[in-house]
């Protein structure tokens, strides 16, 4: 039983961190339609400014603030002058591109850190609590509250502000909300950096536990379209709840299920998303999955 | 005082011609209608004025050259453009829809009366107030639509096909509200509109377009009384 | 320019070309050093494996990001049966059957979701084929990788084992490299095409998207198998670094940049593939994976087509340059260029950018 409280406490953590990954995805696929594949190379660059940062001397918090203002930048500047070209055009092409930009991210990370792990230190206590009789990190449980404070921001952000109104709007219908003044080339940059973000804090929270490497979030990014599909393209709540059972049942299964260990944990999403698939091919919350107009 | 002026615009997509050249002039206040077969060029023209295709030739708003102007600078000086298919935002609320056609007013007492206005003239949307735009009938699409313009306080509007798809009596409604809504604000408009009994409800002037020309225009009175209009446009 | 191209459109021509082609490629391996033989069979090996990319991904318009998974399927099913002593030609067709039949049921499941779900699903092949060749360590020699040593040439052919590898690959590619035109150029290919620029209009046609989306991935799947036949082939040894994540990658940028949806361009791609990789890390390792970026990148701005629509760029500018008159060259076959994007600008016709649940 105290396994099993860990277990489920930990996975909520990582869980977290594929979720808050799967959000950035989503926020770019609603504003945008296309799927970033370069998500989670983006993180990594950006959790690697966060630890030059603390390289510098700066607070481990500071650093990670400076990283999330920057990766903003980078994320709005990538939709500017690299996706805007092929935001109306094949879809295919778009995911290509964000398949070139992975490769140049993850280029420029090896190139300026090399490949050795680094490690990065942890915002959180590496302390452990008991709860239930169960011993739990704290790093887990908070690591799971900053993520879930952070969707609460966003969500009021979108629901009670201008600018995520105006955001809503331009997801909705780009050529439609232009015809009421609304800046959408600028709201799309805003929406990009958003996300990246977004990215900069789940790579900055998941990498004191991976260590820094160019190819730190690869996995991540799988868990979190995993993630992605299951809770189905258009809902945000959707996606964090399937973030957050890839992440306790794979979990489990490492432990539990002899043949899947700790090596093996990856294939459970995509287990389950088979056998969603056979059973309700629309996901598990969304309408209907990705489809293409 | 003109308020909108175009002089000989051509307009495409991509290398397929569709204005040839369409000259027009909206006055402050005024309402003109533009009639015209299908295919004619009557959506282009309007898209040509809200920069949402390439075009060419000479288009002012207020004296200044807005030719080539992308559509939220087109809007920010303003007109505001309703396409055809109402072009509401279908997964946000009727309330939602009103305050993006708000957006780029900062005057939140004034924003708060005309969205008040706004449903005095469309009762049926305050009943609806919180419902996905998607959910509702046509006719209150077509209502909110026109609505969200009317929220960017515009001093011209560009009205594509009202009536379209809506049931005769739900079209004439509508029409009653915008002619309510030309007397009370003053904002000029400029209407497409196959029906021409409706067009001509609400317009002084009106030109013919055909295959991406004028070939007519004059007074909705003067207009009427032509055979040619009558047989093409008015059913007899 | 203009009677050189009639030329090459005669027939008599054109097979004589062919042969003399074949002839080059035949005639090749005797006399060149052992390294480029190799050189030359690793871009055959890789060549096929992008071809079966092509086919799914160019084609029919469907991204797959886990093609690797099958060539290390392929290679890993061939390692096996050589150490059980199969016949060879077994061997050989159990390296296409199991990958087929597991793209098929990857396929079945993945192609439900549409749109770019399937990449979505793909991209995990590598991620998940890693660990699991790893821990299925009776089949796949584990982390260790497992060999094979089956291509040395035989005494009767007096030859090297290179040029013995090179002709197996050479037999190998070029029959893969027919049946795909051949596939394409048919009514399947056509099916493809429609498939891909507009499933709505392929379904009011007859065409089940769904069927053909399931049918292409499988082919491309046993393209991927052969391939990695062809890959224990050339190197006689396979282990799970085979089928890494960036391997995966490296296939759909060697893709792209032949030239999507274009046979020939599956054969640059290879070569690009083997070929690229191998320069820039002689000149700096660690330029290897930025280089590989910026150049999709350029490739997708400046010739969306791939290297293989450089000729016909060159012809279109180079007569925009010389002739203006009304007339200009006979008509192309090959289908135009994509308008070059005004796109740079938001505003005009962006309507349809929304995956609209």
């Amino acid at each position: 039983m105290d396994t099993f409280i860990q277990l489920v406490v930990d996975g909520l953590s990582t869980g977290s961190i594929y979720a808050a990954l799967a959000l950035a995805i989503v926020l770019v696929n609603q504003a945008t339609g296309l799927i970033n594949f370069a998500q989670g190379a983006m993180a990594v660059l950006s959790a690697y400014i966060a630890y030059a940062f603390t390289q510098a001397g700066l607070p481990v918090l500071l650093s990670i603030l400076l990283a999330v203002v920057i990766s903003f930048v980078m994320g709005a500047v990538v939709e500017r002058f690299l996706m805007r070209r092929f935001e109306r055009g094949d879809p295919d092409t778009a995911v290509v591109v964000t398949i070139g930009l992975l490769t140049l991210i993850t280029g420029i990370a090896a190139w300026l850190w090399g490949y050795n792990n680094r490690q990065f230190p942890s915002l959180f206590p590496l302390s452990s609590v008991e709860i239930l009789g169960a011993v739990v990190s704290v790093r887990s449980i908070a690591t799971t509250l900053t993520i879930v404070a952070i969707m609460i921001v966003l969500q009021l952000l979108f629901l009670r502000t201008k600018l995520g109104l105006a955001l809503r709007a331009v997801a909705d219908n780009p050529s439609s909300a232009a015809f009421s003044g609304l800046p959408v080339g600028r709201l799309l940059m805003v929406g990009w950096g958003l996300a990246a973000g977004l990215g900069a804090i789940a790579g900055s929270l998941v990498a004191p536990q991976l260590t820094l490497t160019p190819g730190m979030m690869d996995t991540a990014l799988v868990y979190a379209l995993a993630a992605v599909i299951l809770g189905g393209l258009s809902s945000p709540l959707g996606t964090v709840v399937a973030a957050w059972m890839i992440g306790i049942l794979e979990n489990l299964a490492a432990v539990y299920v002899p043949f899947i260990g700790h090596d093996l944990k990856i294939a459970v999403p995509f287990i389950l998303i088979f056998v969603i698939l056979v059973v309700r091919p629309q996901g598990l919350f969304g309408r209907k999955v990705v489809v293409r107009v | 005082m003109t308020l909108l002026e175009l002089t000989d615009v051509t307009a495409s997509y991509g290398p397929v011609r569709v204005l040839e050249g369409v000259s027009l002039s909206v006055p402050e206040g005024g309402a003109v209608g533009i009639l015209g077969a299908n295919g004619a060029g009557k959506t282009t023209t309007l898209r040509a004025i809200s920069g949402t295709v390439r075009t060419g030739g000479r288009i002012t708003f207020d004296g200044r050259n807005i030719r080539g102007s992308r559509p939220d600078k087109v809007a920010s000086l303003g007109i505001a453009h309703v396409p055809e298919g109402r072009g509401t935002l279908a997964q946000l609320s009727v309330r939602e829809n009103l305050r993006v056609g708000a957006y780029l007013r900062k005057d939140r007492k004034a924003i708060a009366t005309d969205l008040d206005y706004c449903l005095d003239l469309f009762p049926q949307l305050k009943d609806r107030i919180n419902s996905r735009a998607a959910a509702l009938s046509g006719g209150e699409q077509q209502m909110l639509a026109v609505g969200r313009a009317f929220m960017a306080k515009p001093r011209l509007l560009l009205l594509d096909e009202a009536s379209l798809g809506l049931a005769p009596s739900t079209a004439k409604a509508v029409y009653a509200a915008i002619r309510r809504l030309r007397q009370e604000s003053g904002i000029a408009m400029l209407v497409v509109e196959q029906n021409a009994n409706l067009a001509f409800t609400l317009v002084d002037t009106a030109t013919v377009l055909e295959t991406g020309r004028n070939v007519l225009t004059g007074s909705a009175d003067e207009l009427k009384g032509m055979d040619e209009i009558r047989r093409a446009y008015l059913g007899g | 320019m203009n009677r050189f191209s009639t030329l090459m459109r005669n027939r008599w021509v054109q097979l004589g070309l062919v042969v003399v082609v074949a002839a080059l490629l035949l005639y090749a391996p005797l006399v060149l050093p052992v390294f480029a033989n190799q050189t030359l069979i690793r871009i055959g090996v890789y060549a096929v494996a992008v071809l079966g990319l092509n086919l799914i991904m160019g084609y029919a318009g469907q991204v797959n990001l886990g093609q690797i998974f099958f060539v290390g399927l392929g290679a890993y099913v061939a390692a096996y049966g050589v150490n059980q002593d199969w016949n060879i030609l077994v061997v050989f067709i159990a390296s296409l059957v199991v990958p087929g039949v597991v793209g098929l049921l990857i396929a079945l499941a993945a192609a439900r979701l549409g749109g770019l779900a399937i990449a979505m699903v793909t991209i995990a092949l590598p991620i998940v084929g890693v660990p699991l060749a790893k821990r299925l360590s009776d089949f796949t020699g584990g982390s260790q990788g497992t060999s094979a040593r089956f291509s040395s040439a035989p005494d009767w052919t007096g030859l090297y084992n290179d040029q013995w590898q090179y002709y197996i690959v050479l037999v190998v590619a070029a029959a893969a490299f027919i049946l795909a035109r051949n596939l394409v150029r048919g009514k399947y290919g056509r099916a493809f095409t429609i498939v891909r620029e507009n499933e709505a209009v392929a379904s009011s046609m007859g065409i089940s998207p769904y069927r053909y989306k399931v049918l292409a991935f499988t082919i491309a799947s046993i393209f991927g198998g052969a391939s990695g036949f062809l890959y224990l082939v050339a190197v006689q040894y396979t282990s799970p670094e085979t089928l890494s994540f960036p391997h995966s990658i490296g296939l759909v940028i060697a893709m792209v940049i032949g030239g999507a949806g274009s046979i020939a361009g599956s054969l640059i791609g290879g070569a690009y593939y083997v070929l690229v990789p191998q320069l820039t890390n002689a000149i700096d390792p660690s330029f290897t994976a930025i280089s590989q970026g910026v150049i999709l990148l350029a490739v997708l701005f400046l010739l969306p087509g791939g290297l293989v629509s450089l000729p016909r760029v060159i012809r279109r500018l180079t007569r925009r340059r010389t002739t203006r008159s009304p007339q200009g060259d006979s008509p192309q076959t090959t289908p135009a260029e994509p308008p070059p994007a005004d796109a740079a600008q938001e505003g005009p016709e962006n309507t349809e950018r929304q995956i609209r649940p």
